[in-house]
């Protein structure tokens, strides 16, 4: 217990609707270690990224408590940063003025953050574009960047939605073995959002499986692969094992 | 057989990667000069179309199809535009159309803008005065250029009046609309950076709703114009507008026909200076 960085108990959400309340989480408790690489997975509707925004402080729970870092968890906090399928990057800044955007934001020491910022962009191979501007980029460079900016202020807990659900197969491969050898290097807590059960098993320690209506967690994987993983992993029996387990967790072997 | 192949590759390799290099430099000329060319093919067409349209406009006066007090032959206009020019009740008439669009555009603009950033970032603001805004945007604005005469006298003032208030709601809107359409995502980043509302207006919305309001900028600038002549019609004692009625009323259509396309060209060489200015402000849209 006292290692645990977060710590949900009973968490519910209910939308209310035009037809009547939507429950969108139903009584979720878990909870995680720090240093921990976390997946929630689960098909569209069993409110993954609902938790997820909750754990974020972006939205409110209806019922259940919260506990991040040993304090109650309601609004968003600078020790947790998020990162969103789209790079959501601003065009009008350039590479380097978006990673240092939440270092603006914090008001954090200036020296320190322009030294930062030119390690993060190095970090995720992107030395030499610091000047370009996001509409010059493909999807992955971005992500790259969203990568940089997620890690600009140091946060201890990353909340990642879905962040390379856009990428094609042989970037967002690219992006998985970057964001665990980052990953690696730094041992933050990472919650991740997938609904790609192969990558869920690929880069977690413990894999959430969620099932839809209502939203549950339906139950938690201990994924027992060796690190540091490449992709040579997917080749280990172990793994399909793990990803058929999830699969028939989640209902959609047949 | 394989020995002497691989002992010439490097030879071969160098070779053909040279001619390689001149083809692809010759592809990239040709590209150019195709693109080049099809610019001027581009102008010529235009520039073209011009001359058809003047020497349309020509052959129809000369030629005596349209009587002159309808439309002039280019050669009385060019006439009356030395003759209108060198007059000495020229230069004050424009001296006080320009400061009437002018003040109007200016003034009309930074209201559209000040009004729109209050009513999308204060609810209260927006829940007590965007009805009203609203429904005083349906009727044309134009209805109000009489009553305007009357309140604000002859002088420049109704002027302006009237054209602040053509040029108010499309900066109003815009500014409104472009504040208001911003990724979800992008405040939900802010949002997890615990940026306050100074911070996201200033960070995203704000430069977000740039593009958006420099086209109002555009659409403010020609309803400027607009509703300073519009009002110079209706009651004036000075200004472009007012010069255009009296000469219209002497039957002086050449001169008439030679104040419109002075109008024309001022109006079009500023919008052409917004539009430069636009792409240096919001230079990221063509990206």
């Amino acid at each position: 217990m006292s290692s645990e960085i977060i710590c949900g108990t009973n968490i519910s959400k209910v939308y209310a609707t035009a037809t009547g309340p939507l429950v969108a989480l139903d009584d979720v408790s878990f909870g995680v270690e720090e240093g921990e690489f976390i997946s929630l997975v689960g098909p569209s509707g069993c409110g993954k990224s609902t938790l997820l925004s909750i754990l974020g402080g972006l939205e409110d729970r209806s019922l259940g408590h919260l506990d991040i870092a040993g304090k109650p968890a309601d609004s968003p906090r600078p020790d947790v940063g998020m990162m969103f399928q789209t790079s959501v990057l601003f065009p009008w800044r350039t590479i380097r003025e978006n990673v240092r955007l939440p270092g603006q934001i914090l008001k954090l020491d200036k020296a320190r953050q322009k030294q930062r910022t030119e390690e993060l962009l190095d970090m995720v191979g992107l030395n030499g574009f610091g000047d370009r501007y996001p509409g010059e980029l493909s999807g992955g460079m971005r992500q790259r960047v969203g990568l940089a900016r997620l890690l600009a202020h140091d946060p201890r807990i990353l909340m990642m939605d879905e962040p390379f659900g856009a990428l094609d197969e042989f970037t967002r491969e690219t992006m998985n073995l970057e964001l665990l050898r980052i990953w690696e290097a730094t041992r933050k807590t990472v919650i991740f959002v997938t609904h790609n059960i192969g990558e869920a098993v690929f880069l977690s320690d413990r894999v959430f499986v969620m099932t839809p209506r209502p939203g549950r967690l339906e139950g938690i994987v201990e994924i027992d692969l060796p690190r540091p993983r490449t992709t040579g992993i997917m080749r280990d029996p172990r793994y399909s094992e793990l990803v058929f387990e999830i699969r028939r967790m989640l209902g959609v072997d047949h | 057989m394989t020995m002497t192949d691989t002992t010439r590759v490097p030879g071969t390799t160098a070779q053909t990667s040279a001619r390689q290099g001149d083809a692809i430099t010759r592809f990239i000329e040709d590209d150019r000069r195709r693109a080049r060319r099809e610019l001027i093919t581009n102008r010529l067409l235009a520039l073209g179309f011009g001359v058809f349209v003047l020497l349309v406009w020509a052959v129809a006066t000369h030629g005596g199809f349209v009587h002159s007090l309808i439309i002039p032959t280019p050669i009385a206009t060019l006439e009356a535009s030395g003759r209108v020019m060198s007059a000495d009740y020229f230069l004050p008439n424009v001296w006080v159309t320009l400061q009437e669009i002018f003040w109007g555009f200016v003034i009309g603009m930074a209201a559209g803008a000040i009004l729109g950033i209050l009513v999308a970032m204060f609810a209260p603001v927006r829940a007590t005065l965007y009805p009203y805004l609203v429904a005083l945007q349906a009727p044309p604005k134009i209805v109000l250029a009489p009553i305007f005469i009357t309140w604000f006298g002859f002088d420049m003032e109704s002027k302006i009046a009237i054209s602040v208030v053509m040029c108010f709601f499309p900066m109003f809107l815009n500014t409104l609309t472009g504040l208001s359409s911003v990724d979800p995502n992008a405040i939900k980043l802010m949002r997890s950076l615990t940026a306050n509302r100074w911070q996201t207006f200033r960070h995203l919305l704000l430069p977000n709703a740039a593009p958006i309001m420099m086209a109002g900028v555009k659409l403010c600038w020609t309803l400027a114009v607009l509703g300073v002549i519009v009002g110079e019609f209706v009651g004036a004692s000075a200004g472009i507008g007012y010069l255009i009625y009296a000469m219209n009323f002497q039957l002086d259509i050449p001169a008439v026909f030679f104040l419109i396309i002075l109008l024309s060209l001022f109006t079009l060489i500023v919008y052409q200076l917004i539009e430069w200015l636009e792409n240096r402000v919001v230079f990221w849209t063509s990206l």
